[in-house]
């Protein structure tokens, strides 16, 4: 089995537990909803208002949920004692990060959607600028992700690591998540596409450097 | 058990030799000529810029620490890592300060939300993590791993804070020296000043860390003696 074909299976069995169990996804859609809510009541009626905000709400809300989910990436493997079992796959530990970033990644993009779909029903996004939107949700959440993994990973045997990811997460975070609001302001307010671009380009940066990186850091930092 | 070191020629003399750099400095830049559109005011640069300089390297020397703690597992590397980030962080905090004074009667605020400024404060969040980081973990093991991984993550901000000015346009002025085209954007006659300045930072980075680092040695020395005391 090659390395690329692990990273998939890892993933794809992670996806599979996941959906088949549901409490991670449910928890986070929930939540994000709830949230919706809360901000829509709170910062409404006016339209324009309710525009100008969805960028943060967006952002803020994916962010919070992303920290939820972060601790599925390796949740399961401890509770069902089979961090063991893949650490005694011969060869490097890379891929098992890589497996697990494309298991958050994909996490992240189901409940983003379900996000963008609500926020742009309940806070008027232009119809316009949902691809744009899209791009930057994707590109985000390759950077959110990629910390995430990492931190999940490192933390992943400590008692009490559910209070301790957000609080080493988000400070490595905050850069992604502010370009993030920053390409979808620009795109809500509909500047020219070049305005939008740079903001793009620092996110690829920061994906680029965190992706490589993590995976560089991760066998170093994993317990075992 | 490790016999505790008293503090060495080396401290004891940069520290020194710092704070006469840093005295030779201020005359320097106080006798500076006068600038052609600010007058006295852009005094502060002798101030702001070398902090700032020393306080971004020292990120960078951090991350050096922080790679050769994660490839030995050595106490020591976390210990000098951290006195790096934490006195960068001294520093980083004067370049906010004087940046802060300064735009008040330059630009008429204290604090906008310009690039500049605000990757900058993005910068100074995420090394302020690094130590409410380590101190929620108590696993010195961990502790040591997980603020190596934000030390190495987080000057991944650096270059990003240092070339905002150029990439997105700004109302901070553009880099004292830009390494993209090797030119000077200062003039030659206040330039002595700007650098004896740089050089009583370094110096006095140095010192710092190196006090810092043995009392972070004293520190785990006790600890390890009786552990019930830290």
């Amino acid at each position: 089995m090659t390395l690329l074909t692990r990273i998939f299976w890892l993933a794809l069995r992670d996806l599979t537990l996941e959906l088949r169990g549901r409490t991670g996804l449910l928890a986070a859609v929930f939540f994000l909803f709830t949230m919706l809510l809360i901000l829509g009541l709170a910062l409404g009626p006016n339209q324009d208002d309710l525009r100008k905000a969805a960028p943060g709400v967006l952002w803020v809300a994916l962010a919070f949920a992303g920290s939820l989910l972060a601790g599925r990436a390796f949740g399961l493997e401890v509770e069902d004692n089979t961090l063991d079992d893949l650490l005694l796959v011969p060869g490097s530990r890379e891929w098992l990060y890589y497996g697990k970033l494309l298991f958050q990644l994909l996490l992240l993009l189901i409940v983003g959607g379900a996000l963008l779909f609500l926020t742009a029903g309940l806070f008027y996004l232009p119809l316009s600028a949902l691809p744009g939107i899209l791009v930057t949700l994707v590109l985000g959440s390759i950077g959110y992700a990629s910390v995430s993994t990492f931190y999940a990973g490192m933390l992943a045997r400590l008692r009490g690591r559910e209070a301790l990811l957000p609080l080493v997460l988000f400070p490595v975070v905050v850069p992604v998540v502010l370009a993030s609001v920053k390409a979808t302001a620009s795109l809500v307010e509909g500047l020219p596409l070049g305005e939008v671009f740079n903001w793009w380009q620092l996110l690829l940066v920061f994906d680029v450097i965190y992706v490589t990186l993590c995976g560089l850091l991760f066998p170093y930092v994993l317990e075992g | 058990m490790s016999q505790t070191k008293p503090m060495n020629a080396l401290t004891l003399g940069s520290l020194i030799l710092g704070l006469l750099a840093l005295g030779v400095g201020a005359f320097l830049a106080f006798t500076a000529p006068p600038d052609a559109n600010q007058g006295h005011v852009y005094r502060i640069i002798f101030l702001h810029v070398p902090s700032a300089w020393v306080g971004l390297v020292a990120l960078f020397i951090a991350v050096a620490y922080s790679v050769l703690y994660l490839a030995t597992s050595k106490p020591h590397y976390d210990r000098v890592a951290t006195a790096v980030i934490e006195v960068a962080l001294l520093f980083l905090s004067l370049t906010l300060l004087s940046g802060m004074l300064w735009g008040r009667p330059t630009w008429g605020v204290y604090w906008t939300w310009e690039p500049r400024l605000t990757t900058f404060a993005i910068l100074l969040v995420v090394y302020i993590g690094y130590f409410v980081v380590r101190s929620a973990i108590e696993d010195p093991e961990l502790r040591a791993k997980a603020s190596a991984a934000i030390s190495i993550l987080g000057a991944v901000n650096v270059p990003i804070t240092y070339m905002s000015v150029k990439w997105w346009r700004s109302i901070h002025q553009t880099q004292t020296f830009d390494p993209t085209t090797g030119r000077s954007n200062f003039d030659p006659a206040m330039l002595p000043a700007l650098l004896v300045n740089i050089l009583a930072f370094s110096i006095l980075f140095v010192a710092f860390v190196r006090v810092r680092s043995l009392l972070a040695e004293r520190e785990a020395v006790r600890q390890e003696m009786s552990p019930q005391a830290g």
